[in-house]
Parts: C-alpha cells; structure tokens; sequence
C-alpha cells in the first residue's frame, strides 16, 4: 500500500480533478441554474392529468370525457370527483358537470390516463403548480383541467399523433358501420356528442329518486349526489319499485324531449327506467328490471352513462341486441366485461343466443 | 464486551472505562429527527462514557398503512404505492410486486420484457449502491464530496427513467406480464452509454475512498456482523455477502431471465463496515456485466403479455409469494386471492430494510456512539421501506 496518507492523496487528487474539471467538462459540471435555465422534459414526463378537447370554439362539446367514471373509480388514491352533467329534465349528458382534482391528493402515476377508453384524460407535464394556500387552491376544477388537443400534441408529439390517428381510425370504422344500417337509425355515429347549451342551469331536484325535503340545506350537487347516494342503499333492502318509481316518473325523463341531434334518444316510458343510473351496481340494477321484458333487462345491464361508446345510447343498445340488429354484445365500454357477460347471460337465458 | 444493562440498573453507578473515576451511564435518544438516522427514526442508546451498552431502536414514525391499503385496492393500484415503499427503487419494488402477481395469476413474460426489467433493476442497483456508499461516507463526516459525486452519476440513471417511465423516482413502471412502456432504442442507446461510462466513474469513487485512510480507520473492525447471526436473523442482500454468507436470491432462485447472465457473487470475510462498503462496490461491477450483457442480448418482441386486462383482472384463489434480490436485500410479496380475486384477501411485504435493521443492537454494543451512525448507515435502510 505504499506509505501511509497516500490514499489520502490520491483522494484528494480526485478531488482537486472533479473542481477544475468543472469549469471544462459538462460531464463534472451538471448543475443547472433553475430560475434562468430550464432542462427539456423528455416527452414522457408526467405530472399532473387534464382532459382534452378537440375544438378551441365549443370546449364543452367537443370535451372527450364522457362521465363515465372509470378514471373515478380506478384512481388509487381517490383524488377525482365526477359529477355527471344532466339537462333541465334529468337526462344525463355525456360530459361531466363538475370534474374536480385534488393534486394535493393525486400522485402521478399515471393509472387514469391508462384506464380511460376514450383517451379524454391525459399527463402534463407543466411542473411549476406551486399555490398560495393548501386547500381550495390544490383543487382543480373542469376549466382549469380542459386542454385542448393542439397543447397535447404540443406536449407529447409522438404520443398524441398516435392517438389522434386511433381515433379517426376508430371514427372510420364507426361511420362505415352505421352506413348501412343508416336507415333505421339514423346517424348515430356520425353526429358526435349533442352540443349542449354553454351553461346548463344544474337541475334543481328532478333526479332526487329518494325524497330530500326541500328545505334541507344541500346545494343542487349535493341533493343531487345525495339521492343518488340513497337511492343505491335503500335499493339493496326495501321493495325497491315503491321507494324508488313514483318520485322519479314525476318530474324526470317521462317527458324528456328527443333532445339530441341525429342520435335517437329513445323516450322514456311513463314509469321511467329506474335502473337509469350510473350510480347503481349492477345486481341493483338488474333487481329493478327484474319483471320487465328482456330489452329492459337488457338495458339494465349496461352502464348507464349514454356515452354512445358503442354508438347507440343504453336504451338504443339494448333495441338493437333484442331486436337483432346488432349482434356485438361487447360494445359497452364503461360496462366492460361485467356489461358483456351479463348480456350474453340474459340473451342465453331468453334462448337468443 | 459490555453486557447491557438491565431495566434497573441503568442509572446505578458503574465503573468507568479507565477505572479512575466512577460514571454514570447515560440514556440519550438518537432521532427521530435526526439526519443520521435516514429518515424519521429513533435509536436509544445507553452509553457508558463514549461505549453503547444498549440500543433499541423505535420503528414507526413512517407507518402508512401500506399493506391494508393494498387489500382494499384492485391488483393494479398498489402497483405506484410500492414505488413509495423504498422510494430510492421503486423499479426493483415494482418487478418484486409484479412477480408475485404474475406467480399467483400464472401469467408468462414475453423475452423482450425480461430483458428490460433486467437493465432497470440492476441500474436501480448501481444508484442505490452509489447513493448508499455517498450517505454512508456523509455519516462518517465526509460531508458532501462523495455523496455529491454519486448523486451527479444518479441523475444519469433518473434521466434515463424519467426518460421511459415518466418519472424520476415514483416510476410505476412494471405491468403485470410485462412494462407498461417499450424502450425505445433512443434508451437504450442512453443505457448503453451509462453502462460504458459507469466502470470509470467507479474507478474514480474507489481512488477517493477504497485505500483512504479515515475511511480505513473509521471503518474496519466496526460493526461486526458474525456469520451465524446473519443468517440466524434472516439478514438478507449485501449485508449479509459481507458477512460471508453467499446467498444471491439472483443465483438461488434464477427468477426472471437472469439465469442467463454470467456475473458472480461477492462475499466478504469479516462482516465490518468496510466489508459492507466493499462488497457494494463490487456488486457494482457484476450490475455492469449484467447490463452489459442484457443490453447485447436484448430480443425483439412485446414489451407486455397482450392477454392481461388492465382493467377488471382478477386472480383465482391462491396464494403465493414472489421474491426478488433488490438492492438491499431480498424484497418479497406475499399475496393470498380469495372468491371474486379482485384485490388481495392478504398483501405482505418482506422488507429487507426492516429484517437487516433488526441486528443494529448487536453490531453496535461495545461500540462508541459515533460508530452507530455508520453502522446504521452501512446496513442501508429507507424508512419508507422499514415502517410501510
């Protein structure tokens, strides 16, 4: 080993090497000054999710995101809040009214963007997000998280043209596919989402299934989650046709007008559908159409969230299979493989398939 | 060697070291906030002078509730929460959890996906050990220089994650039956360059502390971890190389694609402090062979088995338990499905942090107090890992 202190030479020749090479060699000197000089993010960086929407005009029409609350319900840290957007009558929209998350909550990973079947949700990777405060500030709201596509492709080029070119793909196929069944319904796939009004006034107590006596101190949202809350537990333990029908044929989609353009909105009948809910489970949905005809049961099984994800709304859907006109009993995509069991279960018990 | 004191005695009058004068031993409580201890943990050392006659030490300050989190989760999202287990490898965490998945579900890797575990875990091993050696030479007073040097190398490996994954530290990276995204040859081309640019740097870090004398004389001889006792106490990874005892999980259970790779196991002979050091530096090397060697090697194909949902998996009932070499130490899963095997009935860790932690008493009796925060930092733990 030579004499002793020499390692500690040596040590220090390392030293005195790694601080004059910093002036030189970009190798030894990686420090960059922050404030002054950003590093490139590589395209993969992720931070925090937005949602996309297709036109800069009409943000909320041609938002991706159909409420359909898979990225709610995946989301390990539960740090998203999807309230579904209904018209003046109760009749759900596909698009959230209130998509709210707490960033102080969400940690990055990524799990919503990977869930979402519409590619309607996606990372950023703007890091500088510091706030005043650590509440309401940490929370963001559906203006602050709409993005438009423009700024996707901006971000994560690669990422964000392979997408745009799935989905006209997809949008292709959809339109060949309806073509020629055009007549019996017409356009359903080439009219994209209903163009809503810009602000639709939150609809008062039209969907309180369970009634809130009026004078309780819920703001719209709450009675409206609140209902639905009580409606799936009251479901499970009461005979559930008397909790639930009367309260909701009053006011809800009895009269709800064919409202969308091109799409049939199938009418509802006088009683309603009270399985109409993407609140409900599935068994609770099934128990509420348990009487009625196979197109009901049907329609039952399926998630409820009108997303026309297999080109039909849910009631549409379940016409087509019982009325033969479609035969792909896989199209649900919020439902997934539950909806698509369930549908081969009901048609294999009916004897039609 | 000075037996440790029993409840009642600790504040009685005992002898001095010297013999000449009469002292009292003293209690003194080490963290939790205290930046030896790695994070938010507690030593209580009885001290007779300068000499640790006792030491517990207190677990819990970082106690998240991980596994019974998980058994209230779909399979999938635990998957980011055990990149916050030892946050320093959330990639070797993540392979660990998604074996024992993979076991229990009975999916097969394609090649490809094999192969790029391969190079994330052991690059995750060249920064953990790189950082490991900086924070240890921190506690020994070397404040800054090599614990600067190792984390400007780290930096490379994090780009090259951030690059893949989409984050520098809480990568979620692995899938189960496979990666979530492909290398692209951009990365690994990156890989490829660290790889060939890391032997130099290692070269470097050795010259600046392998024959240094402070670090020779602060480390030798302390901290002595017997054979019998390592593996007596279930000690695992390169702590318990040190102490001679040759168990690779690597070698042992050949998980994965690594019965492939030609590298070799380092062992130490005496089990001190700069047995630990050693054996992670030369650990190093045999990480570089493999990357070498997977980077050569690397097959075409998926980077994930096409046939497993993301969304809805489920598991049949069963139990199994998945095990990996992390870096430090051997990182199980044990994971039970029961009827619907929609979330685990029962997710368990193995930490290794936590089971190596367990001898910190018996190395450190008869020791002087300013040795316990490097035989601390040489056992390489993360506090995110021991207390879950």
């Amino acid at each position: 080993m030579g004499f002793i202190g020499k390692g500690l030479i040596e040590g220090m020749v390392v030293t005195a090497r790694n601080f004059v090479g910093s002036y030189f060699d970009s190798e030894r000197l990686v420090t960059v000054q922050y404030p002054e000089e950003r590093v490139q993010v590589p395209e993969n960086s992720r931070t925090f999710p937005f949602l996309v929407y297709d036109d800069d005009k009409d943000r909320a029409g041609t938002m991706r995101c159909v409420a359909c609350k898979i990225c709610e319900v995946e989301c390990p840290p539960q740090c998203i809040y999807i309230v579904m957007d209904r018209d003046e009558k109760g009749k759900p929209q596909q698009r959230p009214k209130v998509f709210d998350i707490d960033i102080s909550v969400c940690m990055q990973c990524q799990i919503c963007v990977e869930v979402c079947p519409f590619e309607a949700i996606k990372m950023d990777n703007d890091y500088e997000k510091s706030q005043y405060g650590r509440f309401d500030e940490l929370v963001e709201h559906l203006p602050d998280l709409l993005k438009s596509n423009k700024y996707y492709n901006k971000i994560k080029p690669t990422e964000a043209s392979a997408v745009d070119a799935k989905l006209k793909a997809e949008k292709e196929k959809k339109a060949k596919k309806a073509a020629p069944t055009a007549a019996a319904k017409p356009s359903a796939a080439a009219a994209p989402k209903p163009v809503a009004p810009a602000a639709p006034k939150p609809a008062p107590a039209p969907v309180a299934k369970i009634a809130i006596p009026d004078d309780a101190p819920f703001s719209p949202e709450q009675r409206q989650w609140l209902s639905g809350f009580l409606s799936t537990i009251s479901v499970g333990a009461a005979p559930v046709a008397g909790t639930t029908t009367p309260s909701a044929s009053g006011a809800a989609p009895a009269e709800a007008a064919p409202a969308t353009e091109g799409a049939p909105a199938t009418e509802a009948p006088a009683g309603g559908w009270p399985w109409h809910d993407p609140g409900l489970g599935m068994q609770q949905r099934l128990d509420l159409a348990k009487d009625k005809p196979l197109a009901d049961k049907l329609m039952a099984a399926m998630a409820q969230t009108d997303c026309h994800a297999c080109g039909y709304d849910c009631r549409g859907y379940a016409d087509a299979i019982d009325s033969g006109a479609e035969t792909d009993v896989s199209l649900c995509l919020p439902g997934e493989a539950e909806t698509t069991n369930m549908l081969k279960k009901l048609l294999q018990e009916a004897g039609k398939l | 060697m000075i037996q440790p004191l029993t409840e009642e005695k600790r504040y009685t009058l005992t002898p001095g070291s010297g013999g000449l004068i009469e002292t009292q031993t003293l209690e003194v409580s080490i963290g939790p906030q205290h930046p030896s201890t790695h994070g938010v943990f507690r030593m209580d050392c009885v001290l007779d002078g300068e000499t640790v006659v006792a030491l517990k030490p207190v677990m819990g300050y970082l106690h998240r509730n991980h596994e019974q989190l998980a058994e209230r989760m779909a399979w999938l999202g635990s998957m980011p929460y055990t990149d916050r287990l030892d946050y320093f490898n959330s990639m070797t965490n993540n392979w660990a959890y998604a074996l024992a998945v993979e076991k229990l579900a009975g999916i097969k890797v394609p090649d490809h996906a094999e192969y790029v575990r391969v190079i994330m875990a052991e690059l995750t091993r060249l920064l953990n050990h790189t950082c490991v050696i900086g924070f240890m030479l921190q506690d020994l007073g070397a404040w800054g220089t090599p614990l600067l040097y190792a984390f400007r190398e780290r930096e490379k490996i994090l780009d090259l994650f951030e690059a893949v994954s989409g984050s520098r530290m809480m990568c979620n990276y692995m899938r189960f039956g496979g990666v979530r995204v492909d290398m692209t040859d951009q990365d690994l081309a990156v890989a490829k360059d660290i790889t060939s640019r890391y032997p130099r740097f290692l070269d470097e870090f050795e010259k600046l502390l392998t024959n240094n004398e402070v670090l020779l004389g602060r480390t030798q001889r302390i901290g002595i971890l017997p054979k019998e006792l390592a593996i007596n106490g279930s000690i695992s990874g390169p702590m318990a190389r040190a102490s001679g005892v040759e168990y690779d999980v690597r070698k042992a259970d050949r998980y994965g694609v690594y019965g492939r790779f030609d590298f070799r196991v380092p062992v130490g002979d005496v089990g001190d402090v700069y047995d630990r050091y050693y054996v992670r530096v030369l650990e190093m090397r045999e990480s570089i062979k493999i990357l070498q060697q997977a980077l050569r090697d690397i097959p075409q194909g998926p980077h994930i088995a096409p046939e497993v949902k993301l969304r809805n998996f489920k598991i049949p009932p069963g139990d199994g338990y998945g095990r990996i070499e992390g870096p430090k130490g051997e990182l199980g899963f044990y994971l039970v499905s029961d009827e619907g095997g929609k979330q685990p009935y029962r997710y368990h860790v193995r930490p290794p942090s936590f089971i190596n932690l367990t001898t910190l008493e018996d190395m450190c009796l008869g020791q002087k107090v300013a040795d316990v925060v490097i035989i601390l930092g040489s056992i390489d733990i993360v506090l995110g890992e021991v207390d879950r």
